[in-house]
């Protein structure tokens, strides 16, 4: 999947998820600066992320994947992007 | 549905007006991810689940009233979610270490434990309370010795839930909900989520999240009144494999071996339902004699006539028959779930009734039609009573003494919907083939059923005196191909109508009507004053008797004359490609 189709897809899943306006999520979101991402909506987050891009993360990533910089890494590190 | 879809539907739907659920939660496992999945099979049963969940390990100090507006007046539901893992580790994990005189223990421990905790739940409210059991171990602690005897861990943990079972048939409303059932449908792996286990003891993938919540809603729709009371089920490639209008009798697919063997089990389900209470209902595009024959005669029917209180068997829309079962029945729309293999009878009544419930049974999961219909789990009712098991002859009285009137739905922009494109061409090499197995085949919509081999039908197509038209539908689920033929014969200024013919599959959507006008179109392009169309009755073909006269042909003895431009109905269609237009 190229990289721009796959961010998308995790933005996407975040807004929803989060019920935060789609153009509001960036590669810099975070805990820190969306207020309804705590840990279970991160818990959510990982699931709902895992059933829509049909993958499963180990325990060790999902500890690492705290925002979504840190998510598209281990997403790329599971080869889902081309480029 | 993906669980983001899900949250995205509840983040816009509109909750004002419904009424309220109150579902509270008692747990000793992380269980909150399962919200999504009972604010959204709330919100399809038509109410907003006002849903509180109980502190993690909180179950005891709850149900005595810890928790300020957990447990109230209002409360319609409660969950409760004890995992042995929190009630006792080494029961559920350090087992084979234990004595017996310590298993003993444990287990008069969790035996006072379970009664308490629903007096004081009930102290509270008088709600619905769901309990759900304790899971029998995938692995048990003493190996393949442990189910050997009852005391080893799976045979202590069924005694726990025998008992558990007990304590909630002391209470009226409380009910024990079979984790294990859920557990089995999916698969352990499916089921439970280990990561999550370990990094916040939430033991449940969402997928099982999902499972439970949907069995939960088995108990909660009937305590709202909101389970399914009738199952409304067409009749071709549903009850049978086939079509009974083209296949007859013998020769469609029901019976106790491959290929007949899943709708035989597909009926037996049905047949479970009826002596559960649900009312069975028939809505199929057909001749009527034709579907009470295979009723009647055909030795493997376990569905009888005397199961099915109500039958539109005719060739209208389905939703219009709906309706008129429902009437008929004198229940809501919203107690029908209506089955069908057809994507667009499906979508059709989908989109005029979304109050109907719709199953469809896709063609190629056949064999999968009985569990598709055991998995929805619609018609649950807390209790089965003898006067369920007789609803349905006492129904179908009723029925008998009522009349009705039903408004005809928006079938207009749902035929707009489809995307409709027809290609009506001249017969060639490569579409005679199909041409002529279309005169072998079509028995229902047929006005004259002449059989033409190829050869014939290549005669005509390449001759002056005639021309054989095919019409092909594309719509947005697909090709349907080759559906329609219409063979016109020339002579003196008199064009004959020789065959004209559809696929029962495309029929009540304007396609007939098109049809026919192109071909009296051709026939005036040929030169042709009056066009000569004839009925040549079947025992198949009834349903084309009034077709003639109702474009307007004249009957004179036993042939209907055109001589007049046909009337043009409304048209649905996104594209029209014909090649009589283009002859000019």
């Amino acid at each position: 999947m190229e990289e721009k189709i796959l961010n998308e897809r995790v933005f996407k899943v975040i807004s929803q998820l989060m019920n935060v306006p789609l153009e509001q999520v960036n590669e810099h979101s975070s805990p820190e600066n969306i207020d309804q991402w705590d840990s279970l909506v991160h818990m959510n987050l990982i699931l709902a992320l895992e059933e829509d891009l049909k993958i499963k993360f180990t325990d060790e990533e999902i500890a690492e994947m705290i925002d979504v910089k840190l998510i598209l890494k281990a997403l790329r590190s599971k080869n889902m992007t081309s480029t | 549905m993906n669980y983001s879809e899900i949250q995205n539907i509840l983040n816009k739907a509109d909750f004002r007006a419904l009424p309220k659920l109150h579902i509270s939660i008692l747990r000793n496992v992380m269980i909150e991810s399962m919200a999504p999945y009972i604010k959204f099979m709330s919100y399809e049963m038509g109410f907003e689940a006002k849903l509180q969940i109980g502190e993690y390990d909180n179950i005891v100090q709850e149900s005595m009233g810890l928790k300020e507006g957990l447990l109230k007046n209002e409360t319609d539901c409660v969950l409760i979610f004890m995992k042995l893992e929190g009630l006792s580790w080494k029961l559920a994990r350090n087992f084979a270490a234990m004595e017996p005189k310590e298993i003993h223990e444990e287990l008069q421990r969790i035996k006072e434990m379970i009664p308490n905790i629903l007096a004081g739940i009930r102290k509270q409210t008088n709600s619905m309370v769901l309990w759900h059991s304790f899971e029998l171990p995938l692995y048990p602690a003493l190996g393949i010795s442990d189910s050997q005897h009852s005391s080893g861990q799976t045979g202590i943990i069924q005694e726990l839930n025998i008992f558990l079972h007990a304590a909630l048939a002391n209470y009226p409303d409380a009910y024990y909900v079979d984790l294990n059932l859920c557990l089995s449908r999916l698969g352990s792996k499916d089921f439970y989520d280990q990561r999550y286990w370990h990094i916040g003891r939430a033991p449940y993938s969402l997928d099982a999240l999902r499972e439970i919540a949907h069995e939960d809603f088995k108990f909660i729709r009937p305590l709202k009144g909101k389970n399914k009371k009738c199952l409304v089920l067409d009749c071709d490639n549903v009850l049978w494999g086939g079509v009974i209008g083209e296949e007859g009798l013998s020769g469609i697919k029901l019976g106790k071996t491959h290929p007949g063997s899943p709708y035989y089990e597909f009926q037996e389900e049905i047949v479970n339902l009826y002596h559960r209470g649900i009312l069975i209902a028939l809505c199929s595009k057909n001749n009527s004699e034709d579907v009470w024959e295979v009723f009647h005669k055909h030795p493997d029917m376990v569905l009888k006539e005397k199961h099915i209180v109500a039958a539109q068997i005719n060739w209208e829309d389905k939703a219009t028959n709906l309706k008129k079962i429902a009437a008929q029945l004198n229940i809501g729309l919203d107690s029908l779930v209506f089955a069908d293999d057809s994507e667009f009878e499906v979508n059709l009544v989908r989109q005029a009734l979304p109050e109907v419930t719709v199953i469809h049974l896709p063609k190629d999961k056949t064999v999968e039609y009985k569990e598709i219909l055991a998995s929805f789990g619609l018609f649950d009712t807390l209790t089965v009573s003898s006067e369920d098991r007789q609803r349905g002859s006492m129904y179908k009285a009723e029925a008998q003494r009522q009349q009705l009137q039903v408004q005809t739905p928006d079938l207009e922009s749902y035929l707009k919907s489809l995307e409709m494109e027809v290609e009506i061409k001249f017969a060639d090499d490569f579409t005679i083939p199909r041409v002529s197995q279309l005169t072998q085949k079509t028995n229902q919509f047929n006005l004259t059923t002449r059989r033409y081999s190829e050869a014939e039908i290549k005669k005509y197509a390449g001759s002056k005196d005639a021309d054989v038209l095919f019409l092909r539908l594309l719509d947005k689920f697909g090709d349907s191909g080759i559906v329609g033929v219409s063979i016109l014969k020339y002579k003196e200024e008199k064009a004959f109508l020789d065959t004209f013919l559809l696929s029962c599959r495309v029929l009540g959507r304007g396609i007939e009507d098109l049809f026919i006008n192109q071909t009296l179109k051709l026939a005036k392009k040929k030169g042709c004053k009056v066009l000569i169309g004839e009925y040549l009755p079947t025992p198949k073909n009834v349903q084309t008797k009034d077709f003639l006269p109702k474009q307007g042909f004249n009957k004179k003895g036993n042939i209907f004359e055109l001589n007049q431009a046909l009337k043009t109905g409304p048209m649905f269609f996104k594209r029209i490609d014909s090649s009589v237009d283009g002859q000019d």
